[in-house]
């Protein structure tokens, strides 16, 4: 069931320099994707490429000079870009949840973590104090915390950041979302502790039925946890897919570089160099935003590019989508 | 750890910042290389009797010499005595820290309570009007010479509108003070039920108190407002609007953690606050602790000048201690918890 | 300052007008207005005072120090703008006057201040060690005393004169500066391009002034215009209480001494108008320097 449809979304940050120009960031452009129940989606690309900045356009939390200027986003059948934040406030922190990095930093230092967890349900729900906190020891065994009951007595900063990230998840499953957003969860903590936070996630994904977007820069996470794949450059989405698939047969320049730059069994190689600067999202080129650094770039790239779906759910953002191992590169560009 | 090991800890500290404290004061008024001894002997002193009052105060040792002494003196509580009263430092200071404490209580209180509200509405709403008009107005705050504010507020409330009393002190000349209980008019008059000296002592603290309010609410409103906009754009609010809680209680989260940072910073604009008092005390004749030390400064009484810079700085500390210490206590990140 | 930035905006054309020289330069100035309004009047209020300080001597429509005695406490008048003081000078004259003592002091007790404390602070931070605990600790030892008590003890106990209270000002706001430098020198004491330039083996001073200066400066330029707005205060108030400053010059604090008295008596305008004056120039300084800091912050306020 399709929980979350976000289509063709802008979000553009606008703002006067000191020459009195208005200078326009285009940090999103026509960013479109759904959610299903029950399914991962992960979300990869470079610093900048605009993965946070999706999740907070979605769930409103924008702030100025950030704006979406364009695009719908469908939870539910509800249109949320133009919902007041009080009512959003009522959706975030139940029906949709997030988490987020930095879990110790972002707990509130001055709470204990099971009255905060009691917070976040008293805050959404009618019921007494007794069934909140009873609630609150539920998802803290669910999420795999030994010793609920003196744990809910700690203050954010005695939590090791896996604990502390274990908690975030405890607070997100406290009203049942329907949706899960993890933005950068296992970022910082240590390899094994992120393996253990991504089972636990997946786990509960399956349990609780909820559609999930993670996002990520690390392709490992995707590979090993995610049942579909959003590559993001220039606040695009360059290609889509099922993770097997796209694995396999990644279709865009981008991707096929990122899967051979990655130390993985996903060895592509015939890829060209592709590294280069991040593009100017003032200064985006017409056309495709990867032109100055894709080898395989031609005129016709200056064109508005297609988003073409070259097997049933694998989209590519690309002119030459399906048809680059018939094209000849080029040349290299450094 | 415990709250023992914690005091002794703190105050093995500040030590030294004692001792560098009474060292400052003492090269302070050695510093214009005046001879201190000048104003004590009088115009009409001769030689010999400068030797002896030199002799007599010690000034003639080596310097290291006389701050032992006077380390040790004040150690003891002995601040010498003051040429202009001839009476020992220690008592004109006892007689009148309470009507300065009083003063600074009402005063910076009042400011605090102004300017602390006034700073966290600015920060919820940058850039609007509300903010742009308080940033103004305390930039404003900041420029006014207390002294001025002083003598204008007496030129309209006394002598244009006959609202305030005359500023000659803490209490109509023709009201008997109460009995000395605290040293504070208006709280010895409700405390005896003398309700005529208390009334007349409030009257007299209004105009006073609001001059030192205004001035301190100032600072304290920009450092608020600043306290509270880092406050907001931490990940902890961040993350408190993505799990949905509604903007009242997202201000009571600000709140709260801005009330440490805030109150640190009150802490230390005391400091500052101390001497613009002192020069509202000036203007009003109030017979404090602050026009004592203006008035020996002023004249040259450096034994008064000594102790009065002294116990200001040592109030200071000791505020800075407070603060230290009651912080640890609510902060459940401190060593303390 | 929401008004005219556009919710959404034409996408880009090929072909982006130039725009003229003036132009340019017009709107290099609405940007920097805009960004920060309050630096902006500041600068307009301090450049008012420059002008009265510097043209005084022609546009005072009498002598500052001349006596009337006839016309001694005259309330404003046509004659005289601001009225006649105890000792029948005239106040709107003196006012004016006054301006070039508000900068007089302030201007060079800064750039003292900044010549001491700028290399005290670089060294500091840089070397570290012995030297920079002491320090330190020195100025934390100062911060417990009220700075104009401070000021006023030192003055007094020093000789009353201008110079003094120039040098004693200078002396005492060094600290802040120093704080500041020696705060951005540790910061960059580990950057790549000092590293660099030590392992090419540039001598300590070059490493300090070459190097590190430029950028470390930048916090203690934006701290100019506050301090000298507290220049302009403090040496007002020790006028005040009549140390360092004595009657009958035309300095603000000096008349404000003057008309203390008369204001229990119903003559204002002796202490107001130079009071006024006073607020003024430290509010504009004070703008300033504030909006100066705006501007200097990287994290730019961009009106949005």
């Amino acid at each position: 069931m399709t929980l979350l449809v976000v289509e063709d979304l802008h979000t553009h940050f606008i703002s006067r320099d000191i020459d009195n120009r208005t200078r326009v960031a285009k940090a999103l452009n026509g960013v479109s994707f759904s959610l299903d129940a029950g399914r991962i989606l992960g979300i990869v690309g470079e610093t900048g490429a605009g993965k946070s900045l999706t999740a907070q356009s979605v769930v409103g939390l924008l702030r100025p000079p950030a704006k979406v200027v364009a695009g719908s986003v469908k939870f539910e059948g509800r249109e949320l870009t133009d919902m007041p934040q009080a009512e959003l406030n009522k959706i975030r922190g139940a029906e949709i949840a997030m988490v987020v990095q930095n879990p110790r930093t972002s707990l509130d230092p001055l709470t204990r973590v099971g009255d905060q967890l009691v917070r976040l349900h008293q805050i959404h729900s009618r019921g007494s104090q007794a069934d909140s906190r009873k609630r609150a020891l539920e998802m803290m065994e669910a999420v795999g915390i030994p010793d609920p009951e003196s744990r809910a007595k700690s203050w954010p900063h005695e939590l090791s950041g896996g604990m502390a990230q274990r908690v975030l998840l405890a607070m997100s499953l406290m009203n049942a979302p329907k949706l899960l957003i993890a933005d950068e969860p296992t970022t910082g903590l240590d390899v094994t502790v992120q393996a253990q936070i991504l089972d636990l996630l997946r786990d509960l994904v399956a349990r609780f039925n909820m559609a999930t977007m993670i996002i990520t820069h690390d392709l490992g996470v995707v590979a090993h946890f995610c049942d579909d794949i959003a590559v993001m450059f220039g606040g695009s989405i360059v290609e889509t897919g099922p993770v097997a698939e796209v694995f396999a047969a990644p279709l865009h320049p981008y991707t096929r570089n990122l899967i051979s730059a990655t130390p993985e069994r996903f060895q592509m190689g015939g890829a060209k160099a592709l590294g280069g600067q991040p593009p100017d999202l003032f200064n985006l080129p017409p056309g495709c935003a990867l032109q100055s650094r894709c080898a395989f770039a031609t005129d016709t790239c200056r064109n508005p590019v297609p988003n073409i779906e070259v097997t049933p759910g694998h989209f590519a953002l690309c002119h030459y989508a399906g048809k680059l191992d018939a094209e000849p590169a080029i040349e290299v560009r450094a | 750890m415990s709250f023992q090991r914690f005091i002794f800890r703190r105050t093995l500290m500040v030590l030294p910042l004692l001792i560098g404290v009474v060292f400052i004061t003492f090269m302070l008024v050695r510093i214009g290389g005046l001879d201190p001894v000048g104003r004590l002997a009088g115009p009409t002193a001769t030689q010999a009797e400068f030797d002896m009052i030199r002799d007599n105060l010690g000034l003639d040792q080596p310097l290291w010499q006389q701050f032992g002494i006077y380390l040790g003196n004040v150690v003891q509580g002995d601040l010498g005595e003051s040429w202009l009263s001839n009476r020992p430092v220690i008592t004109d200071i006892k007689e009148r820290a309470m009507v300065s404490l009083e003063l600074l209580f009402w005063g910076v209180g009042l400011g605090a309570l102004i300017g602390i509200p006034v700073g966290l509405r600015a920060a919820f709403r940058p850039n609007g009007k509300f903010d742009q008009v308080t940033r103004v107005l305390s930039l404003l705050g900041f420029s006014i010479p207390t002294y001025w504010l002083a003598l204008v507020m007496i030129f309209v409330f006394f002598y244009l509108l006959g609202w305030a009393p005359p500023a000659i002190g803490r209490m109509s000349l023709l009201v008997t003070p109460p009995d000395a209980i605290t040293g504070s008019y208006l709280i010895d008059g409700l405390l005896t039920a003398n309700w005529q000296a208390a009334h007349s002592a409030a009257s007299h603290l209004i105009m006073p108190v609001i001059c030192l309010a205004i001035v301190s609410a100032a600072p304290i409103i920009k450092q608020t407002r600043a306290i509270a906009i880092e406050v907001l754009s931490s990940d902890t609010v961040r993350y408190a609007h993505a799990c949905g809680l509604p903007e009242r209680q997202v201000r009571k989260l600000v709140l709260r953690n801005s009330a440490v940072p805030v109150l640190t910073f009150v802490g230390t604009e005391v400091t500052g606050l101390v001497g613009t008092m002192s020069l509202i005390e000036y203007v009003f004749a109030w017979g404090g602790l602050g026009q004592y030390g203006l008035n020996a400064i002023i004249s040259g009484d450096f034994t008064a000048v000594q102790g009065y810079v002294l116990v200001l700085a040592l109030f200071s500390v000791m505020v800075f201690i407070v603060i230290d210490i009651v912080v640890h206590l609510i902060e459940p990140r401190s060593e303390l918890n | 300052m929401t008004d005219a930035t556009p919710d959404t905006v034409a996408p880009d054309k090929a072909f982006v007008a130039e725009r003229s020289r003036s132009s340019q330069i017009w709107n290099r100035f609405i940007g920097i207005v805009r960004l920060s309004p309050t630096a902006a009047v500041g600068l307009f209020i301090i450049g008012v005072f420059a002008v009265l300080a510097v043209l005084a001597p022609w546009i005072m429509p009498h002598d500052p120090v001349a006596a009337y005695t006839d016309r001694v406490l005259q309330a404003p008048s046509a004659e005289h703008w601001f009225g006649t003081d105890g000792n029948g000078m005239d106040v709107f004259s003196r006012v004016i006057y006054g301006a070039r003592f508000g900068f007089g002091i302030a201007i060079p007790a800064v750039l003292l201040s900044l010549v001491i404390g700028v290399p005290v602070g670089l060294i500091a931070g840089y070397r570290g060690g012995m030297l920079d605990e002491v320090l330190m600790r020195f100025f934390d030892g100062l911060r417990v005393f009220p700075s104009i008590i401070l000021a006023l003890a030192v003055v007094a106990a020093t000789g009353q004169s201008l110079i003094n209270v120039v040098l004693v000002l200078g002396l005492l706001d060094a600290p802040v500066f120093a704080r500041v430098v020696r705060a951005e020198v540790l910061a960059l004491r580990s950057s790549n391009f000092v590293e660099s330039a030590v392992a090419a083996g540039n001598p300590t001073w070059r490493i300090l002034f070459v190097h590190l200066l430029p950028n470390a400066i930048q916090g203690a330029m934006a701290q100019t215009a506050v301090r000298a707005a507290w220049a302009v205060r403090i040496s007002a108030t020790l006028a005040f209480l009549g140390v360092g400053i004595q009657a009958p010059t035309p300095e603000w604090g000096a008349m404000i001494r003057q008309g203390a008295e008369f204001m229990v008596s119903g003559q204002w305008w002796v202490a107001l108008y130079p009071g006024l004056a006073l607020i003024l120039m430290v509010f504009g300084l004070n703008l300033f320097g504030d909006g100066l800091r705006d501007l200097m912050d990287p994290r730019r306020r961009t009106a949005s």
